[in-house]
């Protein structure tokens, strides 16, 4: 479970619907954003398409279409998962590969800023639980590498 | 009430720590059982980290919530986003028997333990729940009476509501119910509900993130909206700092962007300086500055009570 995962039953479904169409940000508001098309793609066999295409990134991960969806799964679901494809191929923007290598190293996507912090009269900042992610992050590929062989 | 852990979140310590401060005086100010705890990381964010790896999202996040889980407490934060993803994880795994249990293997060997039974609350919804309205116009020195101020929830405050169960997802209602409390007038606008396109400029997209600010931004000049409200630091990232730097290009909106800890700070008398509201890349002074006008005018009331009381006229 661990793993991300496509449910294409679902996204059969979902192609016959669009529900979510109108509400999505992005469809409303990116000219040629659609994830009908991406979805069609998946199903037909060809998310390979979509792989170096600058639409699956621009899902803003809103949640709208999961509101809308009587299946509860939505077009997201589709997006994050070619994202994830894409990312193991080295599609991705720059800026994602910047912010996960910060993630990994330091448990957080930045470090609180000290000096403001002692102008604004801020407490110390709590310890960061760094040391223990890593631990368990190294655990969970332990695990991953158990399985695969 | 029941202590609560604060989730401050990545974006508020490196790059707000004034929001920090403010909501720590509001807390105080309420006399809130608010604790500092030692071990969070970020929460993680969902964008980057759950497109990178999925089980990395799940694990980092039900470590987090473990620490608040262990230590009895409920966990409350200014981020939408950090109560968001955690809260999507909690649901996950409530709902996974055989992937808690997963994941439970592992913190087990950090000599954690995931329940999820900590309630993981926004700010905004914590204080109209757990604090109420009533309480809060109780305690305010001064309203914002015939001010018009501009919602953005921001949409990880409400949604996805299957884990947060926090309002309605497509039509909210408490963020509105907090401010009509201060007494502001909390416009109704086409684009209230749009997601602010933050997420672009974090794939390299800033051209498109600067045209999803400039639509809401550009309703609101034309609604001469006193501010625009919010308590998501994305979001703030997004309307305070991208709206700056279209001004520097010469596209000038002029909307105050207000952290919900502030205006409520400004309710209780803090001054703007001491909430720390001068750190902000658009000038908050238009909206003091009417504040003061609005409060300098004579009350409705005045000089009516006079006119009814005493002998009648004739006689």
């Amino acid at each position: 479970m661990l793993e991300a995962k496509l449910d294409l039953k679902l996204l059969e479904m979902c192609s016959k619907c669009g529900a979510c169409y109108s509400i999505c940000p992005s469809c409303v508001n990116i000219p040629g954003y659609d994830p009908r098309a991406v979805i069609k793609d998946i199903l037909d066999g060809n998310h390979e398409n979509w792989i170096n295409h600058s639409s699956i990134w621009q899902c803003l991960e809103c949640h709208f279409c999961l509101e809308m969806c009587y299946q509860h799964y939505g077009f997201e679901s589709a997006m994050t998962a070619m994202r994830t494809i894409a990312t193991r191929k080295g599609a991705h923007p720059p800026q994602v590969k910047r912010g996960w290598d910060m993630f990994v190293k330091t448990s957080r996507l930045g470090e609180p800023a000290l000096p403001a912090r002692k102008k604004l009269g801020l407490p110390e900042p709590k310890a960061s639980g760094a040391e223990e992610f890593r631990k368990l992050y190294a655990l969970l590929n332990e695990k991953r590498q158990q399985k695969a062989e | 009430m029941k202590e609560f852990a604060v989730f401050w979140g990545c974006t508020i310590q490196t790059r707000f720590p004034f929001i920090e401060k403010s909501t720590r005086m509001i807390l105080e100010s309420f006399k809130l059982p608010y604790r500092d705890i030692d071990g969070f990381t970020c929460c993680p964010e969902k964008s980057l980290v759950n497109n990178v790896d999925h089980g990395a999202f799940v694990v980092t996040a039900a470590r987090n919530v473990a620490l608040v889980d262990e230590l009895g407490y409920d966990l409350v934060s200014p981020c939408t986003g950090c109560v968001s993803n955690l809260a999507t994880v909690r649901g996950e795994l409530n709902a996974n028997p055989r992937e808690k249990a997963e994941v439970n293997g592992l913190l087990k060997e950090i000599g954690r333990e995931f329940t999820g039974t900590a309630s993981l609350k926004h700010l905004v919804p914590f204080f109209h729940d757990t604090v109420g309205v009533h309480a809060i116009k109780q305690k305010i020195k001064r309203d914002f009476k015939g001010m018009r101020i501009a919602l953005h929830y921001g949409c990880h405050m409400i949604r996805p509501s299957h884990a947060l169960r926090a309002d309605d997802p497509l039509n909210p209602v408490k963020f509105d119910n907090l401010i009509r409390g201060l007494g502001a007038e909390s416009l109704q606008f086409m684009t209230k509900l749009m997601c602010c396109g933050q997420g672009l400029d974090r794939i390299d997209e800033h051209d498109r993130a600067l045209d999803f600010a400039r639509i809401k931004l550009k309703e609101l000049k034309a609604m001469k909206a006193d501010a625009l409200v919010l308590c998501c630091p994305s979001c703030f990232l997004q309307f305070d700092n991208n709206q700056f730097l279209m001004e520097k290009e010469g596209e000038r909106f002029g909307i105050p962007i207000i952290y919900f800890t502030e205006l409520l700070g400004l309710a209780l008398g803090f001054s703007a300086e001491e909430l720390g509201m001068n750190n902000h890349r658009i000038d908050c002074a238009p909206f003091l500055k009417r504040w003061e006008e609005l409060s300098a005018r004579p009350s409705p009331s005045k000089g009516i009570e006079e006119g009814l009381t005493g002998p009648n006229a004739l006689g």
